[in-house]
């Protein structure tokens, strides 16, 4: 069954909700953005079709609201929901709801995203397809299937609760001397914390690369792949630069890896984009981790890489329709690179910076692509996550790419918050990343050598000295000629 | 019309240049001496630099740029770099000349340089300094040899100054003597110019005259410069007498800057010069242009400018040069003792008749701090009889031929008291410490009243005929690199070091400064003192190559955070600005000053506290100190003093934060005496 949506509820705020209300305009949907109080005069809401307010600050009173989002959504005549990343995105629950309250959700099916959620049975149903994944051993009953499994995979292991999270009751086994007790102590761990001793053992994957596929389906069980991207600059587990494609995959690999995605996803019955990621070893192996059924931050990489609307592609296919792009039509010659510029200060431990844009100058020229959440005179709240805004560059190659984000980051301005910028500038002349040869050990390795920049770092000259003339005349004299 | 000056020619060949023109040639001080005498060294870059084309198209020989303290005010007020500003100089001028003075083995800084830093200073600078000018206030030629070997090896142009002043010693006999030393020295009487310079503006025009004359007499080679502030009154016609006597440059500045305390108006100094039929090397219409381009932006100044301004021929007794003379004032009177001045000032006259030197840096401020201390100790004794009785004893016997003997023993005891609250400063001047004294050492008396009775010893074990500046072992340069890094947070450059060598404090401030707003050395002089008044004020101006405008738009009211916000059209886009403003109720904390007990080490002289601990070793809570070690150092008028330890143990407390202005005996340091 085809629809056409005519007005779509957009239940997300920040950069994504404004990325995806300029295609719903595209697409001739009207748009409504829920919105939380702090979010009264977000971007998202000025460009918005509509606004309603969700409640207060704290998400769980706003943007996790579920009855209070559908009620809305249906109140004011939407006929599909958004829902971005974070949030509710991977909610499968709200997902049905959405459903039922007789919207369309513009994402993968709920029965998808549960099955995805649960990491373990992800594992058990990718391995099953024929998708590699990292080699491990799930309901562990004693020393010995450890230390067998040591034998056969190689240290180092990581053991862990199979109901945990947060990294409770995980440890990395070195040699085999450690296996008695740290099973001890993760079983009696995770009884207490997750109210179930299930231990789960994997091989544990030292400086991986973070590599991901993005594909598309449809309803009609058609997958395409969109390529890779690079992740692995990031800090605890925070993506901080992308890159499409990855400098480490060969041709081939990524025509089969991807390919594999592909199908595997179109016969699980996925709808709309997802993205599955992998792990790739200094050695060439490449494990799959896990399927992330939502649109993604450094979606824009990709589609600026293969030049795809994802989230047209989204809506299309959450409508019913076929994909408009087949296979062979995505081409892979291109190379985009993405920094994303979030209100945190790196030189003080990422600490989060919030408060009034001041002023705001940004370059974006030829080749680059901005998608923003703000604008000069935006109070950045503290309840939300800090990013700010993407800036996206593309080229024929790696190189030009680089030198286009560097151009534009040395164009970018802003006073009233610390970001990541001065950063990203540090990165992007550092050898290891200027080469392609950095690994997720990147950041923990250079993070000191990469905030290595003074605190007046991309302000220009006039606004400097703008700075200290405001000072001057506020205190009637100059204070450091006196 | 050009000088017959060339910068991409040799220094010899200038020398020769200066000596063939039968011309008097003019150097203008403004940047440098006159910008330091009448306004505090605040004259901008932005507004100065205006006048190089015009310095060079009058055919003025030299520009006096640079001297110690306009390097330190540079770095600390007016936030330029000093190599950056006499390269732009250098860069707008090629047939006048760059011109610094130095204090012999001081150089730019406020204490007594190694040998290496010396020459590792000259060689920092000569690219962007021509001529070289170099005294020393004990006229000991000595301490000029570092710097002049080093000017000289450079290809510099060399100028070893005499500095003069009128008195019973300095006989034309003895400057004959000294110039002869000089001449021997360095090279000859074609190696270099000599500089006379008259730092407070006491010589009489006669006497000028047959000073230069009897110079020439006997080196007619000689190319004499004389320089001359106009505190007395009489720098006109004192400075045409020395040209017509022979002298070939003579020291003045553009009309529009000359006050009371610089040097004499070149307008002036050229009509009368004609008058007399010299011909002075000047372009008549540029000079006065020159002074219409000062005008445009000397108001600006005003805040600057001494309120106790005025020629005062009283110089010629109390002798302080230039600035020096309106800043005690001054002084005085935020010391709340400007009732004190005239018995200072006299003081100051009497004082140097008993301990003979030359009151220029830093001998004109050991000067000052003696006297001033003198008269207020004993005013707050004795009231203002008591001070005249001093004085008037003093008086007495001066005229009686300074015979102890004579003195009734009331009057012994008295004289005795003169010299006992002595700085160290004067402790190291007798001692020897800056070099043999030009007229001999003072009488015994003068130990006595310093050192107490057990002079004699100090005397023995300390005092030295040879300038002990000269022996200083070399420093090293790596290590004090290391520390600018320390404190920067990334290496220094070069001319880093060499400004952190000069002037730790104010480079490191200068640099933090730097990195916070830039460079803002093209502000325009009104902008930069008082930002912007009025809302719709507007500035345009250029900088590094690009037009900018500001803008105030509006100035808030101070938020209950503390903060003003400012908004500004900068470039024609708004921002907004929140200043942090200075609390409205000063804090009341009330000062503490040393007690009885020896671990409380107070300040011994009212100055700024810039270092808390030795040049080697910072102090913090916890450290042990020995006994006698530095544990402060106070700068006052350009001269450092050391704050010594006198016992050993461990610092328990800091009590005075570093940069601040500090009073006599106010507490700085607290220490636990070792078991």
């Amino acid at each position: 069954m085809t629809k056409r949506f005519e007005k779509v509820f957009i239940a997300n705020r920040g950069e994504i909700a404004a990325r995806a209300i300029r295609t719903m305009r595209e697409l001739g949907i009207s748009t409504v953005v829920g919105y939380s109080e702090c979010d009264r005069l977000s971007l998202a809401v000025m460009m918005a079709d509509q606004a309603v307010c969700l409640g207060p600050p704290p998400a769980a009173q706003s943007y996790l609201d579920q009855e209070k989002i559908i009620r809305h959504a249906r109140d004011l005549g939407c006929d599909s929901l958004f829902p971005g990343y974070g949030f509710l995105a991977e909610n499968a629950e709200f997902a049905d709801a959405v459903e039922e309250a007789g919207m369309t959700w513009i994402g993968p099916p709920g029965k998808v995203i549960a099955k995805m959620g649960d990491k373990a049975e992800a594992r058990r149903t990718l391995s099953a397809a024929g998708l590699p994944v990292t080699p491990g051993i799930e309901d562990v009953e004693n020393a010995d299937q450890i230390r067998a499994f040591g034998e056969k995979v190689g240290y180092p292991l990581l053991i862990k609760p199979v109901a945990g999270g947060g990294g409770k009751g995980m440890f990395r086994l070195d040699n085999p001397d450690q296996i008695e007790d740290s099973l001890a102590n993760s079983r009696s761990m995770a009884a207490k914390a997750f109210g179930s001793d299930a231990i789960y053992v994997e091989k544990l994957i030292e400086n991986p690369c973070h590599i991901e596929f993005q594909f598309l389906t449809d309803s009609f069980g058609n997958g395409i792949h969109l390529g890779e991207r690079e992740c692995s600059v990031q800090r605890n587990h925070q993506k901080l630069i992308e890159e499409a494609p990855s400098t480490k995959l060969t041709v081939e690999k990524r025509e089969e890896l991807g390919r594999n995605v592909a199908r595997v996803m179109a016969e699980l019955g996925y709808v709309t984009a997802g993205t599955m990621e992998f792990l790739l070893d200094t050695d060439g192996s490449i494990y799959g981790m896990e399927v992330n059924t939502r649109i993604q931050v450094e979606h824009t990489v990709t589609e600026m890489c293969v030049d795809v609307d994802l989230i047209r592609q989204m809506v299309i296919t959450a409508a019913g329709h076929k994909l408009e792009i087949p296979q062979d039509a995505i081409q892979f010659d291109r190379h985009a690179l993405q920094c994303r510029i979030n209100a945190e200060d790196p030189k003080t431990n990422f600490a989060p910076s919030f408060g009034r844009v001041e002023y705001l100058r940004y370059g974006v020229g030829p080749f680059v692509r901005s998608d923003s959440g703000i604008y000069q005179g935006w109070e950045v709240p503290s309840v939300y996550d800090s990013l700010l805004m993407k800036i996206c560059t593309i080229g024929n190659d790696r190189l030009s790419a680089i030198e286009r984000m560097q151009r534009t980051l040395s164009e970018f301005e802003i006073r009233g918050v610390k970001t990541t910028v001065p950063m990203h500038k540090q990165i992007l002349k550092h050898p290891d990343f200027m080469d392609g040869s950095y690994t997720t050990d990147f950041m923990p390795k250079y993070l000191e050598q990469v905030t290595q920049y003074g605190d007046e770092e991309g302000m220009r000259d006039i606004s400097r000295i703008a700075a200290l003339v405001a000072e001057i005349s506020a205190l009637g004299q100059n204070p450091y000629c006196r | 019309m050009h000088s017959p000056m060339d910068s991409t020619r040799s220094a010899r060949q200038n020398l020769a240049a200066l000596r063939r023109g039968k011309r008097v040639f003019l150097v203008n001080t403004g940047p440098r001496d006159t910008g330091q005498s009448d306004y505090k060294n605040r004259l901008t870059f932005d507004d100065m630099i205006q006048l190089a084309p015009k310095y060079e198209d009058a055919g003025y020989v030299a520009v006096e740029l640079h001297g110690g303290a306009r390097f330190h005010q540079d770095l600390m007020h007016n936030r330029i770099n000093p190599f950056k500003e006499t390269l732009a100089w250098k860069q707008a001028m090629r047939h006048t000349l760059t011109q610094t003075l130095i204090r012999s083995t001081n150089v730019f800084g406020y204490r007594a340089y190694p040998k290496n830093v010396i020459r590792e200073t000259v060689l920092a600078c000569i690219p962007t300094i021509d001529i070289w000018r170099c005294f020393d206030f004990l006229n000991h030629v000595p301490n000029m040899i570092p710097a002049g070997e080093a000017v000289l090896e450079c290809g510099g142009i060399w100028e070893p100054a005499i500095s003069y002043t009128e008195s019973d010693d300095t006989t034309d006999a003895y400057y004959l003597k000294l110039t002869e030393e000089i001449v021997t020295t360095f090279g000859g009487e074609k190696n270099f110019i000599l500089a006379i310079k008259d730092m407070a503006g006491v010589g009489s025009p006669a006497r000028i005259h047959r000073l230069v004359d009897r110079m020439l007499q006997r080196w007619p080679d000689l190319i004499i410069n004389y320089h001359r502030h106009s505190t007395d009154g009489l720098a006109v016609p004192a400075v045409v007498e020395a040209a017509l006597a022979g002298a070939r440059i003579i020291d003045v500045t553009d009309d529009a800057f000359s006050r009371f305390y610089g040097q004499p108006p070149v307008q002036a100094v050229v009509a009368r010069m004609r008058e007399v039929g010299l011909k002075p090397f000047i372009n008549d219409p540029v000079m006065r242009e020159t002074s219409h381009v000062v005008r445009g932006f000397i108001g600006n100044y005003e805040e600057w400018e001494s309120p106790f301004k005025g020629f005062s021929y009283d110089v010629t007794d109390h002798r302080m040069p230039g600035g020096a003379f309106p800043s005690s004032f001054e002084q005085a009177d935020k010391g709340g003792f400007l009732e004190l001045m005239p018995q200072i000032l006299r003081g100051m006259g009497l004082g140097n008749k008993m301990i003979k030197y030359f009151d220029v840096t830093p001998g004109s401020q050991i000067t000052w701090t003696t006297w001033a201390a003198i008269v207020q100790r004993i005013f707050k004794d004795g009231g203002l009889a008591a001070v005249d009785r001093l004085l008037d004893m003093l008086q007495g016997f001066i005229d009686d031929g300074q015979d102890v003997t004579k003195l009734s023993g009331e009057d012994r005891e008295l004289l005795m008291t003169v010299y006992s609250g002595a700085t160290d400063d004067l402790k190291s001047l007798v001692l020897g410490g800056y070099g043999p004294l030009p007229f001999g050492w003072p009488a015994d008396w003068v130990y006595e009243s310093i050192f107490g009775t057990d002079w004699r010893a100090r005397v023995k074990a300390e005092r030295e005929d040879v300038s002990r500046a000269l022996d200083l072992p070399d420093e090293d340069l790596h290590e004090q690199a290391d520390r600018l890094a320390a404190e920067i947070g990334r290496r220094g450059s070069w001319e880093e070091l060499m400004l952190y060598v000069a002037h730790p404090q104010a480079t490191v401030e200068f640099i933090q400064f730097r990195e916070k707003y830039g460079d803002t050395t093209r502000l325009p002089s009104g902008l930069w003192f008082n930002g912007l008044k009025e809302r719709g004020d507007a500035v345009d101006f250029e900088m590094h190559g690009r037009p900018h405008r500001l803008e105030l738009v509006s100035m808030g009211e101070t938020g209950t955070d503390g903060r003003r916000p400012v908004t500004m059209m900068v470039d024609n886009q708004l921002m907004v600005f929140h200043v942090d403003m200075p609390d409205a109720v000063t804090s009341g904390t009330a000062v503490r000053y040393a007690g009885a007990a020896p671990g409380e080490i107070g300040a011994t002289v009212k100055g700024n506290l810039w270092r808390i601990g030795s040049r080697t070793k910072a102090l913090s809570v916890g450290d042990e100190v020995a006994e006698g070690e530095e544990v402060a150092n106070l700068e006052v008028m350009k001269t450092e003093n050391a704050v010594f330890s006198p016992i050993a143990g461990k610092v328990t407390e800091i009590a005075a934060d570093k940069n601040a202005a500090v009073d006599e005996n106010q507490l700085l340091v607290v220490i636990e005496p070792a078991e």
